[in-house]
């Protein structure tokens, strides 16, 4: 870990000034934690504990609150970013009744990786999601901001060949 | 007044008292189990541990009607009508629940945890909970993690109580412990960098109710059943936070607050909490000596009383500085002793430590720029005996006949409290006589020294920033060859039989009117004195 | 079955209904106008009250009522909370209204907020719906720009704000308190009642928090009338003068083994069977239906003998289950196995427990360790006994929790073993022939944890 790596900012005027923006909206600095965790997630795939430090200091708060925050959702990794796609693999019981745990484990042997766990060539993350309210195309995956519906072995190949 | 009916007992609860169902069935002389609820900290009534059946008694039918389903004592506010129900199958049951479910992934470390024999967990099991494991076996973890300087962690005996965020948070306001993840991963962490560094970080160990946080410096030294506990006072600054000190054979392990709504409420901080280390290291004074022509002599510890008679007859005139660190009790016959024996004789207040400022932390509770628990107290007895009070600075800046034949030092803090530059003031005292902990300027040039006592070897009272006395039994005894002040100027003033603090202090309450609320009994909690306030020069 | 006009879906065919244009070409805000022009607050809340509309997010209470907790005379501000955090498995009608209808969802909030003196509405969305958060943001844009939202709306000297606040995938940001914590910043732990969040919620004031569906039919209500609301659906049972009755129009999730899954509109009290057929196109593959969750998992099972059962606020109860929930129908044909159906929901339960009361976080980990087990070959038959005991003891409705994930962690244990008894005995045996009668605890099943 390189001294520039530790000293210079995570949050950049942009990210700062969307974060900030927010403020208006909410009675409390507090209430823009996870708005301003999504912000940094969405900008760097993961929120590194650099980051919670920064925000924190914006929403003038102690860095373990929004730390505290953060770890309850399970969903903002901190170690490194995430792949350039982002799969949740729904695995509740509709699409588990209609072949989704299959599905799931298709895509982790083809892609060769656990859930959880992100491709080394930093493609795919693929993560198992719990219900995703689309049980009428069960069975299911998000992908970034995208639902794939009604899958099959093939159209998860497709999708994983479609990844960049 | 409302009644409220526990287990069949009604109680009283005066007409301002707010009281939970888990306070009220106290006072009818029943304990509702819980550990998340604490009388300082938020209601989150999250372990359900102190779940009984409410329900209300109609005050005109006498029809009861209770609630099927079961109620968290510590939300529940005991109110006219209210009946709890603390001993039915169904609490039972939920009890006996609450402790499996703690226990099946708490790793069982009672023969190497501090907190065995204080513990909850413990505790609740022998009482509430008796049932052999049905959950799957798996090997325990018990990882252990610092959190900082004073308390370590113990990641897996921990049981989600939520005390010590909720301390951090809204105690001392600085939120550095928090938790991490959700339902059965959930662990109490501090973020890297951010240690649990605030100046109360001690109590967070009060808290737990079991043995995942754990104070460093008490770790692994003593086995909680062999300590003797005895009511003190802490002498670290004018707060005087009501205190536990715990002793075995003579050796004190740790101090520990305790419970004083009107000082300390349950709280201490850290300063105080391990700021009696002093009373063991091994360069305390334990030598009583007379300076000869060819360096110092020793006196027997019992002959002692005899030398100081003949430098009292060697002298004619004398002046006493008089400690902020002794008792009331011990300044009052301090000042009577030399009063009697010399009647103009100079009552000086010794030197105040001030360091740095006051700090309030959010919940009110205050840490002291004053870094001594009795200077209201001897400026009052000091007032009573010479008119005024006059300082150190007075005597070592007097021109006018230069400095008495005998001047009489007293110390008792952990640090020597007069500088060399003012040491040499005395210089040329003929009779300087010392009393004192450790080695210092004055301790040099004494011509007779007396090995004094620390605030645990006294028995005596104290008078807080907000005039409030608190009396403080004496926990342990002073090394060999120590005399602790008030046992010698009680053998001075030739008393009949030993030093009782007790005695000295209704005394006092006679002759000193603000004193006089102290006559009889003074209450664990202390009582309020109308004392003047002085005001300081800086 | 009488011919039932669709009122909540009504316009979702149309092209472009997410858009205002085709939403007002329809009528849309026309009753918003005329309420701000003609109505007072209070009055709003008279016809939702006398509407006996019951909340659709889950726990069925009458919504009038709740609005009434609301402090009066209280000097503000309160605020609305718009619960689109719909998690629970099986439901995505909140869904398909967001993405196909908002502006219906959105004329029914802001009709809430005047009729409740709200100035300040927070749609929570959950983080997976995605097409939502676009068409949501996109029609509040477009309400800005009318002047149906922001100061001084249509000239009536009412005010609103309405912000989406995204989750992030946590199942217990559905539950009422725990969205305010989420939304206040903090980790979900739903709080401590009373005090109630019409007393003391959001930031401390005053807060009304409404599902999505709810809010829809507050448009329509406030639009045609309560005794419009109460011609359809299931007036109270006269023998219980606690029942509110099940009136106004739902919208049923259909999933699991069906030919057709989708959402489905009907009057309140259709029954799982009619469901099933009648709009579901009937059990895929030509099977048979071997059980059927009523509404969302968390209401438990109907056996193949129960489907008979009306969906509506009372029926399921009458049958064991925990109640209508979301009203979300999973069906599962006669190859599923009870213990695959029991794992995955205690997998799901105790994977969103927010951990904070003792025995859901301990119990329902206690419960899947026990599943994973029995479905790995090493299961006890004292096992049964002890997840019923669990199930038994968890929840809000013995009072042992702070809210009811705990009962939805518990009923589908409680029903699956209780009316599926014999399947899991077998399987128990049939797997661990060796082991099935031990009664002394064993070692838990590691293989199999990615949960």
């Amino acid at each position: 870990m390189t001294e520039r790596v530790m000293t210079e900012r995570v949050l950049n005027d942009e990210l700062t000034a969307a974060i900030r923006a927010l403020f208006p909206r909410y009675p409390t600095r507090q209430a823009v934690t996870l708005p301003a965790l999504h912000l940094v997630n969405a900008r760097l795939r993961h929120v590194p504990l650099r980051a919670v430090v920064e925000i924190a200091e914006l929403l003038e708060l102690a860095p373990a609150q929004v730390q505290d925050t953060l770890t309850f959702y399970g969903f903002f990794k901190q170690d490194k970013p995430h792949g350039r796609t982002r799969a949740w693999v729904c695995r509740s019981i509709s699409c588990a009744l209609r072949g989704g745990e299959e599905i799931l484990e298709h895509l982790c042997e083809r892609a060769g990786i656990e859930p959880g766990e992100t491709t080394a060539d930093g493609r795919l993350t693929l993560e198992f999601g719990e219900c995703l309210g689309a049980c009428d195309f069960a069975p299911c995956l998000l992908a970034g901001e995208t639902l794939h519906k009604d899958l099959t072995a093939d159209k998860a190949d497709a999708f994983l060949d479609s990844l960049e | 007044m409302a009644t409220v009916t526990i287990d069949g007992t009604e109680i009283e609860i005066g007409e301002g008292e707010r009281l939970n169902g888990i306070q009220a069935a106290r006072r009818a002389g029943v304990e509702i189990p819980h550990y998340c609820w604490h009388p300082g900290l938020s209601v989150v009534a999250s372990c359900r541990m102190c779940l009984v059946e409410t329900g209300t008694r109609n005050a005109e039918t006498g029809e009861i009607s209770m609630l099927p389903k079961l109620v968290p004592a510590c939300q529940t506010p005991a109110r006219d009508g209210t009946i709890f129900a603390t001993q039915s199958e169904k609490v039972k049951h939920a009890r006996a629940c609450v402790e499996e479910d703690l226990l099946i992934n708490h790793p069982i470390d009672c023969p190497i945890c501090d907190k065995a024999g204080e513990c909850h967990l413990q505790d609740y099991y022998f009482q509430y909970g008796q049932r052999s494991r049905r959950a799957d076996l798996r090997p325990f973890t018990s990882r252990r993690r610092p959190v900082g300087e004073t308390v370590t962690l113990f990641v897996d005996r921990c049981v989600m109580c939520s005390r010590c965020v909720r301390f951090t948070r809204e105690i001392t306001g600085s939120s550095e412990l928090m938790i991490v993840a959700r339902g059965n991963q959930e662990e109490i962490d501090v973020l890297p960098g951010f240690p649990l560094a605030n100046k109360l970080s001690g109590n967070v160990v009060d808290l737990c109710p079991v043995g995942a946080l754990g104070d460093r410096d008490f770790l692994y030294h003593q086995r909680v059943w062999f300590l003797k506990r005895h009511e003190g006072v802490c002498t670290g600054c004018s707060t005087g936070c009501s205190i536990f000190v715990e002793e075995n054979q003579n050796h004190i392990y740790r101090l520990k607050p305790r419970e004083n709504p009107h000082v300390n409420q349950w709280w201490m901080c850290d300063d105080g909490r391990y700021g009696f280390h002093h009373v063991h290291r091994e360069d305390r004074l334990t030598a009583a000596e007379r300076r000869g022509d060819d360096g110092y002599e020793a006196i027997e510890w019992h002959d002692v009383p005899d030398e100081v008679e003949r430098v009292f007859g060697a002298s004619r005139t004398a002046a006493c500085v008089v400690s902020p660190h002794l008792t009331v009790e011990e300044a009052y016959l301090l000042c009577k002793l030399i009063r009697r024996r010399f009647p103009q004789a100079g009552l000086f207040l010794g030197p105040v430590p001030v360091v740095g400022e006051d700090e309030t932390f959010p919940s009110g509770f205050t840490i002291h720029a004053e870094k001594c628990p009795n200077r209201r107290g001897v400026e009052e007895v000091i007032r009573h005996f010479a008119g005024d009070v006059a300082t150190l600075d007075d005597l070592v800046d007097s021109r006018d006949g230069g400095l008495p034949d005998l001047v009489w030092l007293t110390g008792g803090d952990q640090q020597p409290s007069i500088d060399e530059a003012t040491a040499a003031r005395f210089d040329g005292v003929a009779h300087l006589v010392v009393q004192d902990l450790f080695d210092s300027p004055c301790w040099h040039r004494a011509t007779l020294r007396l090995p004094g006592a620390a605030f645990a070897e006294r028995e005596g009272s104290y008078v807080n920033f907000a005039g409030r006395l608190q009396s403080a039994r004496w926990a342990v005894r002073p090394p060999q060859g120590a005399w602790v002040e008030g046992d010698l100027y009680w053998r001075l003033l030739e008393l009949p039989g030993m030093y009782r603090a007790r005695t000295v202090l209704d005394e006092v309450a006679q002759q000193i009117p603000c004193f006089a609320p102290a006559a009889g009994t003074v209450a664990a909690e202390g009582v309020e004195l109308d004392v003047s306030e002085t005001v300081r020069s800086e | 079955m009488a011919e039932f006009e669709p009122v909540l879906l009504a316009h979702i065919e149309r092209s472009g209904s997410h858009t205002l244009d085709v939403y007002q070409s329809a009528g849309g805000y026309a009753t918003l106008r005329r309420v701000l022009a003609e109505m007072q607050p209070h009055g709003v809340v008279e016809v939702v009250k006398s509407s006996s509309l019951r909340g659709r997010g889950g726990a069925g209470f009458p919504t009038g009522l709740k609005w009434t907790f609301l402090p009066k005379d209280h000097p503000g501000p309160i605020y609305m909370c718009i619960n689109a955090d719909e998690s629970e498995p099986g439901t995505f009608n909140n869904r398909v209204l967001m993405e196909e209808d908002p502006h219906q969802m959105i004329e029914g909030a802001i009709l809430a907020c005047y009729a409740t003196r709200a100035t300040t509405a927070y749609l929570y969305l959950r983080y997976e719906y995605p097409l939502c958060l676009e068409r949501l943001q996109a029609a509040l844009d477009e309400c800005y720009a009318a002047g149906l939202l922001g100061e001084n709306i249509l000239g009536s000297g009412y005010s609103l704000n309405i912000y989406i606040h995204r989750g992030a995938a946590a199942y217990i940001c559905g539950e009422e308190t725990g969205l305010i914590e989420s939304l206040e910043g903090k980790r979900a732990w739903p709080r401590i009642k009373p005090p109630f969040p019409a007393v003391e919620g959001v930031f401390h004031k005053p807060t009304v928090i409404n599902n999505v569906e709810t809010l829809c039919c507050v448009k329509h209500i406030v639009e045609r009338g309560a005794d419009w609301f109460k011609s359809i659906g299931v007036p109270p049972d006269p023998n219980n003068p606690r029942d509110a009755g099940s009136y106004g129009p739902k919208l049923y999730c259909l999933s699991g083994h069906v030919n057709r899954p989708g959402c489905y509109e009907a009057p309140l009290g259709i029954t799982c069977r009619e469901l099933i057929e009648e709009f579901g196109g009937g059990v895929w593959k030509g099977r048979q239906a071997k059980a059927a969750i009523p509404g969302g998992i968390s209401m438990g099972l109907l056996t193949a003998d129960e489907l008979d059962t009306p969906l509506d606020f009372s029926g399921p109860g009458k049958v064991g289950c925990l109640g209508l929930g979301t009203a979300a129908v999973v069906v599962m044909d006669e190859t599923v196995s009870m213990v695959d159906f029991l794992y995955n929901s205690t997998r799901f339960f105790k994977h969103e427990s927010c951990g904070q009361c003792t025995p859901c976080r301990e119990g329902t980990g206690w419960a899947l360790d026990m599943l994973r087990r029995i479905k790995a070959g090493r299961g006890r038959l004292v096992d049964l006994d002890l997840l019923l005991e669990i199930g038994d003891s968890i929840g809000i409705i013995p009072g042992t929790t702070i809210c009811g994930l705990a009962d939805g962690a518990a009923w589908p244990i409680k029903n699956a073993i209780r009316k599926f008894r014999g399947e899991f005995e077998d399987y128990i045996k049939h797997t661990n022939p060796q082991g099935y009668m031990v009664t002394d605890p064993v070692p838990l099943e590691l293989a199999g944890a990615h949960e």
